[in-house]
């Protein structure tokens, strides 16, 4: 029983993280329409923002957080006013051309200037953990969790309460009214393509201090999160939030239960059983 | 004027070409970019170095006869379908006398099938798996040892440890190499006497071992074996230690040998056990570095990073290969296929001699890493350090 309860306690921190990593691609899909490949990309860059803060200047990766957004937002905001911009009407499939090319670029560039060398982001406390109710809870991975919780109302707070957010839903919602009322697209796209970014970055940041960083990361969290985010849905953060849980105790049940190869056929199993029964995610209207 | 200035150009040119030495040129495709970039690197420059040494010190005699050798080297981008086709095209297009291998079984396993077909000798350091050698192929030769073979070392030393450990749990990846680790292992624990707890494949490439490690630390074994790549035994080790798991002895089939490991996890990496079929010894001796040191020494003083045995092993099939093509007298790949078969030498990585399938036979050293150094703790004659162990609980770690 209490194998189980720590495997279930493994799975929640671990979709707390998940759910930081698909957060960005979520927004970035319900508002632009765009499937970002390159979104582990941006998670690899906040990693290595992190990793450098950390190494060269000494910067906590939790003090960095913000630091690594910015570095991030910044590298989003560029992309897409200046080529994302250019295709963002164009079918789904042209901007995933773009996406993908973009990712590939910035892995290889990666490789270039940071090496394939093997890195981590190793505080002191990077292995602390507590006890609580007879399961160890790795320090970093709570306080992770907590950090994507609160990022998550932070988004839902701005997409819903603020007149940015409001503006970028018009956006999604009806572009020509958006346009009537004085919106201007192409800074909302901008700025909501690098919210997706900076949000990839904090994750790259958590990222660091949990696992190793190379330039080749970035793959296999674009499909994580691109599973995560259409299991949660696209309509509401929360949604995110819920896919990431979701996903995380699958995952770790399918490795206690079933074998941990399986984590993938189940992860990627029930993908197909959500498009199938729940094509708007498990937050998502039914109709 | 004319007619003069034409033979002048051609004299010239027949006199440069008479002068030239001729070429053999060894082809390989190794992983420059991509997830395995990182142990790619080994091979491209292992291989770029040994070239230039044997070069500057009077390259290859065939017959009567001096041969310069040149290297030509395609980037796999770390994909073994890539791999493949550019082992073909090295053999039909660039037509290179002799292959050198790539990095990682799954890849050594798909190429030389390239070598089989066109009947060309490849020698390959960065396969051991025994799948390798176990269909039949003429071709290929490794000088990795053999992959079922890597824990034997550990599993003799275990059992000469106080405490023994008694229960041990055995984790691997679910690629070529390492199902081949666990299948030898798996036979060599029982067959020792170790009661195995865990015997649990994972994905390649996993990033998350916090199941896998709260699994193992309820069944609480003496030991746990890993065969997995470097990127899973960083996170394996920062994982354990933040789920508070320390077992008596945890041992590593790669990664803990090298710079990349210890800069990785600085304290973290103490008390790590792993193996290695190759050390900077300066009482290896080589024909053309001198001795294993001063090579390691060469190594990184020109790459910026320090070698281990993948360096090594890429050196010694380059060797292999001039060696051979020297006995043979020819440049003829069914001549210097069989002059490999009989070699036997002493190389900076040991000694090179195949057995029937075309695999070396070398002895796995164990090492320990503490305090930032790498520390041989048990080879083919017994402890040679005393080991520190049972590891310390990660709260009264130094």
């Amino acid at each position: 029983m209490s194998l189980l309860l720590q495997i279930i306690v493994n799975g929640i921190l671990l979709g707390g993280l998940y759910s930081l990593m698909a957060l960005g691609l979520a927004l970035v899909w319900g508002v632009l329409n765009i499937v970002n490949l390159a979104h582990g990309a941006f998670i690899m860059l906040g990693a290595y923002a992190s990793y450098y803060l950390f190494t060269l200047l000494n910067v906590d990766p939790f003090a960095a957080l913000p630091l690594c957004m910015l570095v991030v937002f910044a590298c989003g905001f560029v992309l897409q006013r200046y080529v994302l911009n250019l295709i963002v009407r164009a079918p789904m499939f042209n901007t995933l051309l773009i996406t993908f090319g973009i990712d590939v670029v910035l892995t290889y560039l990666a490789q270039i200037v940071f090496s394939a060398d093997f890195r981590v982001v190793n505080p002191s406390y990077a292995g602390a953990n507590f006890t609580l109710l007879g399961t160890t809870i790795p320090l970093v991975r709570a306080l992770a969790f907590a950090m994507a919780i609160a990022l998550t109302l932070t988004v839902w707070l701005v997409l819903g309460h603020t007149r940015l957010g409001r503006a970028v839903r018009a956006c999604a919602q009806n572009l020509v009214a958006a346009r009537l009322y004085g919106v201007e697209p192409r800074t909302v796209y901008a700025l909501t393509f690098a919210m997706g970014a900076a949000l990839a970055g904090a994750a790259g940041d958590l990222y660091g201090v949990v696992s190793q960083i190379n330039p080749y990361i970035g793959d296999p969290l674009t499909a994580k999160s691109f599973a995560i985010s259409i299991i949660g849905g696209l309509e509401n953060p929360l949604g995110v939030v819920v896919g990431g849980l979701f996903l995380g105790i699958l995952e770790s049940l399918t490795s206690l239960y079933i074998g941990s190869t399986y984590t993938d056929v189940a992860s990627f199993g029930v993908l197909v059983l959500v498009l199938i029964t729940r094509p708007r995610g498990l937050l998502g209207k039914t109709t | 004027m004319k007619r003069l200035l034409c033979y002048a150009i051609a004299m010239f040119a027949l006199f440069n070409h008479a002068r030239a030495e001729p070429i053999i040129t060894l082809g390989a495709s190794v992983q420059e970019t991509g997830r395995l970039a990182n142990t790619g690197r080994y091979y491209r420059d292992g291989y770029d170095l040994a070239v230039r040494t044997i070069n500057e010190r009077g390259g290859v005699k065939v017959g009567t006869e001096r041969y310069q050798l040149a290297l030509k080297i395609l980037d796999n981008q770390s994909d073994v379908n890539l791999s493949v086709r550019q082992y073909t095209q090295l053999l039909t297009q660039d037509k290179v006398n002799f292959l050198l291998g790539p990095f990682a079984s799954d890849f050594a396993l798909a190429d030389s099938s390239a070598s089989e077909k066109y009947e060309v000798p490849m020698i390959e350091g960065g396969g051991a798996s025994d799948q390798i050698f176990s269909r039949g192929y003429k071709y290929i030769f490794g000088t990795l040892p053999v992959a079922s073979k890597y824990f034997e070392s550990t599993v003799q030393a275990m059992s000469k440890l106080e405490p023994i450990p008694k229960t041990v749990a055995l984790l691997y990846a679910d690629d070529a190499f390492d199902v081949a680790v666990a299948k030898g292992t798996r036979e060599l624990l029982q067959n020792t006497g170790f009661r195995i707890t865990q015997d649990e494949r994972y994905s390649s490439n996993a990033s998350d071992f916090s199941t896998l490690i709260s699994q193992i630390k309820a069944a609480v074994p003496d030991a746990v074996l890993v065969a997995g790549h470097e990127t899973e035994v960083l996170n394996f080790i920062r994982q354990a230690k933040s789920l508070d798991f320390s077992p008596k002895l945890y041992s590593f089939t790669v990664g803990v040998p090298t710079a990349d490991f210890r800069l990785a996890l600085g304290r973290d990496g103490n008390f790590a056990f792993g193996m290695t079929s190759w050390l900077p010894s300066a009482s290896q001796k080589d024909d053309y570095f001198t001795n294993a040191q001063m090579f390691a020494e060469e190594y990184k003083k020109r790459f910026g990073y320090e070698p281990d045995y993948h360096a090594a092993s890429a050196v010694a099939d380059v060797e292999t290969f001039v060696k051979a093509i020297e006995s043979a007298a020819s440049l003829d790949p069914k001549k210097v296929r069989d002059a490999i078969a009989r070699i036997d030498f002493e190389s900076l990585y040991g000694r090179v001699q195949f057995s029937e399938v075309g695999q070396i036979n070398l002895p796995q050293t164990v090492v320990q890493v503490y305090s930032d150094t790498v520390i041989p703790i048990y080879g083919p004659k017994g402890f040679i350090n005393k080991p520190r162990y049972p590891m310390p609980p990660w709260d009264k770690r130094p």
